[in-house]
Order: structure tokens, then sequence, then C-alpha cells
């Protein structure tokens, strides 16, 4: 049995151990704001907090997540960060598709806490490999800039 | 029920609806979706180019053609007597023709399962040629992909206008020119589930797709099922940009399986699949002879352009619409009064090539602009004013190859992007040795094209048409139904701004569903730049029938005259007098003996939108690119884009900037990053992202968008479609930079501009 | 794209180490490992995290070097290590390495020990007159980076063997150090690559990317593209050689 603690929630779940964490918070806790993009680690959708540090769900044997705490979009639902993110995602038009959305955010609440959203070249350097297909990526960085005010 | 403002949403940047489902994780994709006793799908998929399949040894659980029950191919690409068929098979039935064609489908409780019983399966091939590109397809004595063809062309055409060969053109100028294979990698790969429900005796669908009524006719006949008994949903939808809006093997095998076991099946694409057997697209070649006045004047082009397919060719129409479309779109958006282009479809042991944001249009506008650039290196002006010289000045113009340029001023566009730079500062950089250097590229999109548009290039599905229901519920609650989907266009947001003009409501007080063949009126779905025109048409179209039986009603309730009843803010007023509008819907539904004399109940309205225009509305641009060279590395750096464009009446500018920015960022992959390679046997060399590589953002600067704003004559509020244009003219726009900035002529003939291409242009 | 199965074999013990590695890889990060088996271009039988082994993240200052445990984090080391200036210079190349959620799993003993003829840390180390310390069990023994790796994908690793740290020396008043990555984007596996340390009265030591992995120029063998041999001029003359 793997014992996961997900957004303040145990569960003890029967998995292999090459199942991903992304994979297993997906198909048997049905948190499916954690997206899978590309498996490799090179699109940034499946991006989620392990012990508060985002790190790609894709890549983590959902083994090593025990004894770790697991947060996903889904737990960040009252973080004041993510509220305002959510705010100035939508005043920017931030997210088309939607699918890079959850990613992105996890990515972009991690700048803004790490203190490197002052300037649009500094969040558009820590945004390397967080990869958007729809936007372009200006609306995305006005609205980081805006969170981070 | 919100009201608000009675009017004023045409216009208006409203935040959208969709993003809050999105920005909570809560939006569903189709790999979101379960069923209880779902088995998941993995294909064994061909490892060579071309070979004939031998012996197999397989596990329990793997099924080969002929295995997941009846299939009857669809012929695909134009319906003309022409066109050679290749048929897809959804398992290979003898023959592999590209490397990631789907031989065995596996099933399993899991996919990791699914995949070790792939990795069992032993599959003998017999090694058959390859041909990795369109030379060796077409070299003399190569062997044939597809029995019975007698070369490797799918088919060829020929678009002729005046008279090329009588000009007698002072100037000539030929160039070779090509543009890189793409993927249209939306970031959501391809996903599905086929669930049958026993209580219906449907098989229903959950797909990942642009347009789920017409995946579901020929499905449906693929799988001998009436179109009754099938139901595609396509969910949230995380990208398509064209890769979703072809019949692919997939789903066929994916259904069939279900139907055969009575089990959902899933099956979730990953991004190796999607880059090595999904839809792919671009890979066009040239060889143009543009003829040319001493002035600069652009008289006429002449040539041949040959389009790399692939294996097969997709339902409905296959590639076809490429060549034809980058054949007739030579001409851009100048006066070239001569046209005699023969275009190519090749077959080549590639995957096979689908639509892709800008189709065919991206090709033409780097082949034209490119011959601009060479032209105004050869009688010594500058590209700038080589535009200036050979725009057409005054619209509607009728073009050579007989499209129509409805509305627009394109010098004013040229002017306006100029504007936006800071040329003489540029200049003086350039003259304190730094590597900087603006090109300039400009683009027509036809969008909103209609039957017959559809018809003369021999479509099997003729997209000509859009229909909307708008129902209010007897609470006065609205929703609008339609056919098309959005898949982050905004349109959930835009039509309902469009139906609550017409009725006086704030747009929240319309739910949009769309993408259910279970619940919305058939109509094709979201491509080809087309939803906002067609949709909006049909929406607007529905509203103002369901307003006028509104007034009906109110004029009798409040004892007025009809011609002076409008509604507003959620009411109906007459004068001074007014009602809520939900009085009116409950009457209409629950109590209607109280309704007028004659007047039938229900408040329920479908239009079908046809567009008066049917060869389009054109949408255009002037885009200009900023790029600062490392002449030691060869690396391009943007320093600035801009965009000058027109795209009608804008409905949401926030939207339609958002269209301009994603597109044009695509554009710049194309341009600089993007490349599906192969080996010479037809190996990919990019199966993932590492490989291919999509822009991110720091690498690109900010897209400045300005907007001219010439209305359409005849569409919804004049409004034209705005989806692809971007991604067109950054190719030619960059190419053109690169140059100036090493102050070269015009050197570089093909995407993507990567450091080998701009080193090996040096002298 | 799944995995073929493995199992996971969990210790914090090094003396049961050799034997669990006996037919398993050692996992470190896995952020290079993971992609290499969703891919399966690897199917190891069993893996053994590295992580619960005691000390192997520990980062002190022993006998004039830096000691960095080899699970030590690309995003620790990017947020500071260690005394000035070499805590700049180690944040500079680990702040280039991928992404930053991939940084925070992403180990410097993995990415040594891996030896990815295009990744950073080899080459960087290499440069800085750096060893890499070796255990097995409760034996240890210490290798120079330019002993240790050996070739592309290949290092004096024996078989039961893990790295433990990574020591670098502490640079002398005065030594400046240069270091140029070429990719084609941010956070993309190089080109090109190259370190150069200068210390006052010695000549520049260059390390570079090269098709054997990282050498010591002029050793170094030339890349074979003629593109990627060009890079590799500008990477060492940017890097301040």
């Amino acid at each position: 049995m793997t014992r996961l603690c997900v957004n303040g929630e145990t569960h003890d779940l029967a998995c292999e151990d090459r199942d991903s964490l992304a994979g297993v918070l997906r198909d048997r806790l049905g948190l499916t704001a954690t997206r899978i993009g590309c498996q490799h680690g090179s699109c940034g959708a499946c991006n989620l907090l392990l012990d508060g540090v985002p790190v790609r769900g894709c890549l983590v044997p959902v083994a090593l997540a025990e004894g770790q705490a697991v947060t996903t979009l889904e737990g960040l639902r009252d973080d004041p960060v993510m509220i305002r993110l959510r705010e100035a995602f939508t005043a920017h038009h931030a997210l088309q598709c939607g699918y890079c959305t959850a990613g992105m955010l996890v990515a972009a609440r991690d700048l803004i806490l790490r203190g490197r959203a002052t300037s649009a070249a500094e969040v558009r350097a820590g945004l390397a490999g967080q990869l958007c297909r729809c936007t372009g990526y200006d609306g995305i960085v006005a609205a980081v800039l805006q969170a981070a005010q | 029920m919100v009201a608000m403002e009675a009017k004023g949403w045409i216009g208006a940047s409203v935040p959208r609806r969709e993003d809050a489902r999105h920005l909570l994780g809560q939006g569903v994709f189709a790999g979101d979706v379960t069923a209880p006793g779902m088995l998941e799908l993995a294909f064994w998929r061909s490892p060579v180019a071309h070979g004939r399949i031998g012996a197999v040894t397989r596990p329990a659980g793997v099924f080969g053609a002929g295995e997941i029950g009846p299939v009857t191919l669809l012929p695909a690409g134009p319906d003309m007597p022409g066109f050679r068929q290749a048929p897809y098979p959804p398992l290979a039935d003898g023959v592999v023709r590209f490397v990631g064609q789907p031989v065995l489908a596996a099933l399993a409780a899991t996919r990791g399962a699914a995949e070790d019983l792939c990795a069992r399966c032993e599959v003998e091939i017999a090694p058959l040629p390859a041909f990795a590109d369109v030379p060796a397809a077409l070299a003399p004595g190569a062997a044939v992909l597809h029995p019975g063809w007698a070369d490797n062309r799918y088919g060829s055409g020929h678009v002729k206008a005046g008279d090329v060969a009588g000009l007698d053109a002072p100037i000539r100028i030929r160039r070779k020119l090509g543009l890189g294979r793409q993927s249209a990698a939306p970031m959501e790969p391809r996903a599905l589930i086929a669930v049958p429900d026993r209580r219906t005796g449907e098989l229903v669908l959950h797909i990942s797709s642009q347009g789920p009524h017409v995946l579901r006719h020929a499905l449906a006949a693929m799988l001998g099922l009436p179109e009754s008994r099938l139901r595609v949903v396509a969910p949230d939808v995380g990208g398509g940009f064209g890769a979703k809006n072809r019949l692919m093997p997939e789903e066929v095998v994916a259904c069939a399986l279900a139907l055969k076991l009575d089990r959902p099946i899933r099956w979730v694409e990953d991004r190796r699949e999607h880059l090595m057997a999904g839809a792919q697209a671009r890979e066009h070649l040239y060889d143009l002879t543009l003829h040319a006045t001493r002035d600069g004047i652009a008289l006429g082009i002449e040539g041949e352009l040959w389009v790399d397919a692939g294996a097969y060719a997709l339902w409905p129409t296959g590639a076809f619409a490429e060549a034809g479309m980058a054949a007739r779109n030579l001409g851009g958006p100048y006066g070239i009064a001569h046209l005699d282009v023969r275009h190519h479809t090749v077959a080549t042991t590639k995957p096979p090539m689908g639509p892709y944001r800008g189709v065919g249009r991206t090709g033409a506008c780097f082949a034209i602009e490119r011959l601009m650039d060479a032209l105004a290196d050869e009688v010594g002006v500058s590209r700038y004013e080589i535009r200036r010289r050979n725009l057409i000045a005054k619209l509607p113009h009728v073009t050579a190859a007989g499209m129509t340029l409805d509305t627009g001023d394109y010098p004013a566009a040229l002017e306006a992007c100029v504007g936006m730079l800071d040329l003489p500062a540029l200049e003086a950089r350039r003259a304190a040795g730094e590597r900087v250097g603006v090109g300039f590229a400009i683009y027509t999109e036809q969008s909103g094209h209609g039957t017959a548009e559809w018809a003369g290039r021999k479509a099997r599905v003729v997209p000509g048409h859009e229909t909307a229901t708008l129902r209010m519920h007897p609470d006065g609650s609205l929703t609008l139904l339609t056919a098309i989907h959005n898949h982050g266009q905004g349109l959930e947001t835009t039509l309902a701004q469009i139906v609550a003009e017409e009725l006086g409501l704030h747009p929240e007080a319309i739910a949009v569903r769309h993408g259910d063949t279970g619940l919305s009126p058939f109509g094709f779905g979201t491509f080809a730049s087309r939803s906002l025109v067609f949709a909006g048409g049909a929406a607007k179209a529905a509203a103002e029938m369901l307003g006028a039986k509104l007034r009906r009603i109110a004029a009798h309730f409040l004892q007025a005259d009809l011609a002076l009843v409008e509604l507003r803010g959620g009411r109906a007023w007459a004068g001074a007098a007014s009602l809520p509008l939900v009085d009116l819907a409950h009457a209409a539904t629950m109590r209607q003996e109280r309704l007028p004399p004659g007047e039938p109940p229900g408040l329920e309205a479908t239009a079908d939108y046809c567009p008066p225009e049917d060869a389009g509305v054109f949408s255009y641009g002037v885009h200009a690119a900023v790029v600062r060279v490392d002449a030691e590395t060869g690396a391009v750096a943007l320093e600035d884009y801009c965009v000058a464009e027109d795209c009608g009446t804008m409905i949401n500018p926030m939207i339609v900037d958002g269209q301009v920015k994603g597109g044009v960022v695509q554009g710049i992959g194309t341009a600089l990053t993007e490349e599906l390679r192969f080996d010479a046997e037809a190996q990919p060399l990019s199966t993932t992202f590492a490989d291919y590589r999509l822009p991110d953002a720091p690498s690109l600067p900010e897209i400045r968008v300005l907007h001219l704003v010439t209305p359409a004559r005849c569409t919804v509020h004049g409004a034209k479609g705005v989806g692809e244009g971007g991604a067109i003219a950054p190719p030619a726009a960059i190419a053109s930079a690169v140059e100036q900035a090493l102050g070269l002529g015009m050197v570089v003939t093909a995407t993507p501009v990567t450091p080998r291409r701009v080193l090996s242009v040096l002298p | 794209m799944i995995p073929a199965p493995f199992t996971l074999r969990r210790t914090a013990d090094w003396d049961a180490l050799p034997a669990l590695l006996e037919d398993a890889l050692p996992l470190g990060g896995g952020q290079s490992l993971m992609p290499l088996l969703a891919l399966r271009l690897a199917e190891p039988a069993a893996l053994v995290p590295l992580r619960d082994l005691p000390g192997l993240s520990e980062i002190a200052e022993r006998d004039g070097a830096l000691w960095i445990g080899a699970g030590v984090t690309h995003a620790r080391i990017e947020d500071g290590i260690g005394p000035v200036p070499l805590r700049e210079w180690l944040s500079l190349v680990a702040s280039g390495i991928a992404y930053r959620p991939v940084r925070n799993l992403g180990t410097l003993g993995g990415s040594l020990a891996l030896h990815d003829p295009a990744s950073d840390w080899p080459v960087a180390l290499l440069a800085l007159g750096a060893s890499a310390v070796l255990r097995q069990g409760d034996m240890r023994r210490v290798l120079l980076v330019e002993k240790f790796c050996t070739g592309a994908f290949a290092t004096a690793l024996q078989p039961g063997e893990v790295i433990e740290a990574v020591t670098i020396p502490i640079p002398a008043t005065g030594t400046r150090f240069g270091w140029c990555k070429l990719a084609p984007a941010p956070g993309a596996f190089a080109e090109a690559l190259a370190g150069v340390l200068h210390a006052p009265g010695a000549a520049p030591r260059i390390a570079v990317a090269s098709p054997a992995g990282a050498r010591l120029m002029p050793e170094a063998p030339p890349p074979d593209d003629p593109h990627l041999a060009r890079l590799r001029d500008v990477a060492i003359r940017r890097a301040g050689a």
C-alpha cells in the first residue's frame, strides 16, 4: 500500500511502483487538475507541490511521494496568492484552452513566493519550460506581474 | 437572471466565462472521463517506414486488422476522379507505410499493462523502400506506395490566370523555397473514451475533437452504425489548431473494440504518439519565378509547388486543400494578375498530413513575401517600398485566382505597422554595428467561407452552413445550442455576447452548450476561422426569431403597439410600461392560455445561417519582426514583434488580441524552432518536446497588436474570422529580418531559420 | 509512454546498498532517469532510491573544499550554498539546468553519475577541479572528475558503488570562473558547454562538453559536426578563456 497525503487528506492506495504521482492523482483520486502533456518533464502541465515545492508530477514515482505533502491545484483554492493569480489570469486573458493553466498557476505562484516576479523579463525567464500553445504568453506574463504586486 | 446594460455587448472585452473552471482545475477533458469496467488501449506501431507485414506473435488481449469487427474504409481526399485513393486502415493490413502507423491494438486494465502487452508482440516486417521526402518519392523509378498508382502523387492541379508566358517581363526572379514539417502540438494530446450505453443502445464517444457531428458521420459509416446510435461528445478540448479535425485510426479502433467487447475503451495519446503519428502539417516546396517590371511592380508568378502529404489521405479532405490553397493564395495582397502554378500533393512514407492553423497560406505567404524581398533587392528599393508599390490599393478586388478580397485598406495597414516601429533608431543601431534587422510580411486570411468555396475545392464535406438553437426556459433563463466547438477561442463568451446584444440581456444570462451531438443541431465544428461568422450568424438569427416572439407576447400583455415594444435590461418595454421576460417565458411554456390568440406555445428558435458572401471575408494584417542575430552562433533573438491587423468588427477585442498573439507565436515556432525531422529512412527524429521545440516565454518579446477595423459587408456585426491569421506571416517576416540584420540579400529560403541555417547563409 | 514494470527497493542503509544494486539502477532525483524509463529506453527490473541514505544532502566546508552531498538538488545550489565566490558560480551553473520544477528534484550526484555529454554539471565540476566521493558500503574512494568521467554516459563507478558527494576546492583569492552554455533555448540541453577556471598565476583550466563527455582542453575530442565544433570554440571564448 502507498500512503499519500494529498491536499490534507490521507489515502492508502494499492499502486504499482512504476505509477507516476500525476497518473495516480488523476486516475485513482480523480484529481484531474494535474494535466499530462508530455510525460517527459518538458511541458509543465503536471506541476504540483511536494512539500510546498513545485515538481513535475509525471516524473515522480508515486511511492516516493510517501511521507511528503502533495498539493494539487484543487488544494490551492483558498490560497491567497492563487486567488490573486486567478483574478489576474482572467483580467489579462492568460488562458485559452485551459490545459496548461494548472501547471502554469503552480509555477507562477512559486515565482511570486520566491520574489522572482518583479519584471516582465524575470517572469518570462522564470516561466521557461512552461509551455502554452494558445496565448503567446503575453497575458500570462502580465497576469503574474499583477498578482505579484 | 442577470440584467444589466441593454446594449453595447458588441465590442466589449467581456471577461471569459470559460476561465473560472480552468483556473480551478475543473475543466473536463476527454482524458479525464472514466467509466466502470474501462479498458485502456495502447498501440503497437510500426518501427519501419515501409514494409510488408509477415508473421505476428502476440499475447491474448492484442488485436490485429480484421479482428476488431467490421470496418468499412471511406474514400478520402477531394471528391474528384483524378485524386488517387489511399485509404487509411485503422490497423495496418499487410503493409505499413510510416513509422508509428498502428498495427496492433492492445487492451488491458491500465495503460502500462497495455503497453506491456505491446512489448511482448513480435511482428516480422520485410522492408520496402522508404521515401523520406518529395524528391525521393518522385525520383524516376521510385517504387509506388499504393497499389495501382502510376507515381507517388495523390493528385495535381493547375491554377492559371492571365498569361505569364506572354508578359515578356524584364525582371524574372526564380527561387526554390520550402517550409519545414510541423506538428500542431496542442498541449492536450488527443484522447477518447468509447462507452456503450446499455439503456439507449448508443455508443457514447467522448473525444478531444474540433467537430463532433462530422466525426460522428464518418465513424458511424465506418462502423456500420446508424448515426442515431452514436453520440459524440467533445468536452473541454485542450487546443486543436487543426490537429483534431480529421478522422484518425485510433478512434475507429477504440469504438470498434467497445462495440465488439461491450466495454468502455479509453485511449489517451501520449506526446511521442502525437509527434510520431498524429496529423502533421506544412512541409511545402516551391520552385517559382516572379515576373516584374523594372519599377518593381510584380506582374505574374509561374512555377510549381509540392506538398508532402505523407502516406495516407485523412478523411474527409486529406491534405489536398493545402496545395490548392497555397497555389491560389500565392498572389497574396498584391495585384498580381498572372498566375501559372502547378501544384502536387505527394505521398511519402511519413505520417499523413492534416490541416494546421494557416492551412496552405503560411507557405504561400512565405513564398510570395520572399519573392517580393528578392524583387526589392533586385530593383534596389527597400523591402518596405516594394510592398508599398505592390499592395492592392482599393477593395474589393478580385484576385487572379478568383478570390474576392472584400473590405479593408492594405496600404493603411502597412503604414500603421511601420508607425509602430522606431525605424531610425534601428538604423542607428545597425550603423553602429549591431546585427539587428526588421522584416515585413503581409497576409490575407480567408475566413467564414461558405458553400461555393468549399464545393469548388471538391470537398467531401461542404461546411457551408451552421445552425443554432436558442431556448428560453420557463424561468426565463436561456440556453444556446451550437455545433461549433470552443477549445480556447472564447466562443462561449462571444456567442453569449451576440445573443445578449439581440435580446437586451447580460451575456451571463445565456448558457452556451456545444460539442455534443446529443444536444445541438447538426453542424461542422470549429476550423478555418469560421465559427464566429457562422455560429455567430446562426445565434444572432435565432435570437432575432426568439426576440420577435417575445415582443409579440409582450405587446399583447402590455396592450401596446408591437412596433413600440423593445427588449432591454431583462424586460420588455412599451414606453414606460414594462414586464420581466420571465413572465413572458412562463406564459409561453407553462401558461399558454395567456398567449395572444394564434401564438404557438414554446420559446425556442432554431436558425440556420449561410453567409451571404460564399467566398468568405478576408481579414488581413501586416507583421513586422525585429531580430538580433548572433553571427557567431547563428542564434536569432526576437526583439520586437508588431502586428497591424484588420478582422472587421471585433465582438470581444480582448479575445481577438489573444487569437492574434497566440497565432503569431505559433508562426514564430514555424519560423525559428519547430521541425519534425526525419532521417533518410524516414525514421522520425523529433518525438519529444526536447527535440520538437515549441516557443516558450523567455524566447519571446511582447507581441504588440494594433487593430484597424473595417467591417465586413454582410456578416454578423461585420465581423471576420481571426483564428489563423497570426500564424501566417511570421516565417516570412522573420526570414527577412534575419537577412537585414546580417546585411544580406534574399538568401533564407527555408524554415525553420535555425542557427545552422543562419550560419550556412553567411558568406 | 509508461515505464516497464520495476520495483522500488527503499533503503536507508549504506551497507545494504551494494546488494540491492546488483540487478538494479540507483535513482537520484529521477529527472533524467524517469523520462528514459517512460520512453522504455531502459527497462531495469528494480530501482533503488538513494535519497534516504544518511548524509546525502549534507553541505559542509572541509579541508579547504566544499562538500556537497550527491542528493543536493540543483535548486538548492541555485539558491546559494557555500562561500562566495563559489556560491555565485555554482548558482549560475545550476540556474541554467532545465526548469525550476525539474531543478527542485534533480540532484548534483544524479547528473554527474549519468554523465550525459550534454549535461551541465560534469563540465562545470571538471573546470572547478572537483572530485567525486564514491562509496560502496562503508568503503570510500575519491576520484577527480577527470578520472571519474570516462566517456559519454560512462563513469568510473563500480557495481554497487554510488556517488556520496562532490568536493570542490575553495578557490584561491583572485580566482575567476567563466561559464558558457549555448543551447537552443533556456533550460534546453546544451549544444556547447565550456567552463574556465583562472587561478592567479596558473594557466586557465578549460573544460568542455565533448563526444566523450566532459573533458579538459586541449585533450577533448572535437565534435564531428562542424556546426557544433564552431559553437564549442565560441563557448570557450565566451567563457573567458
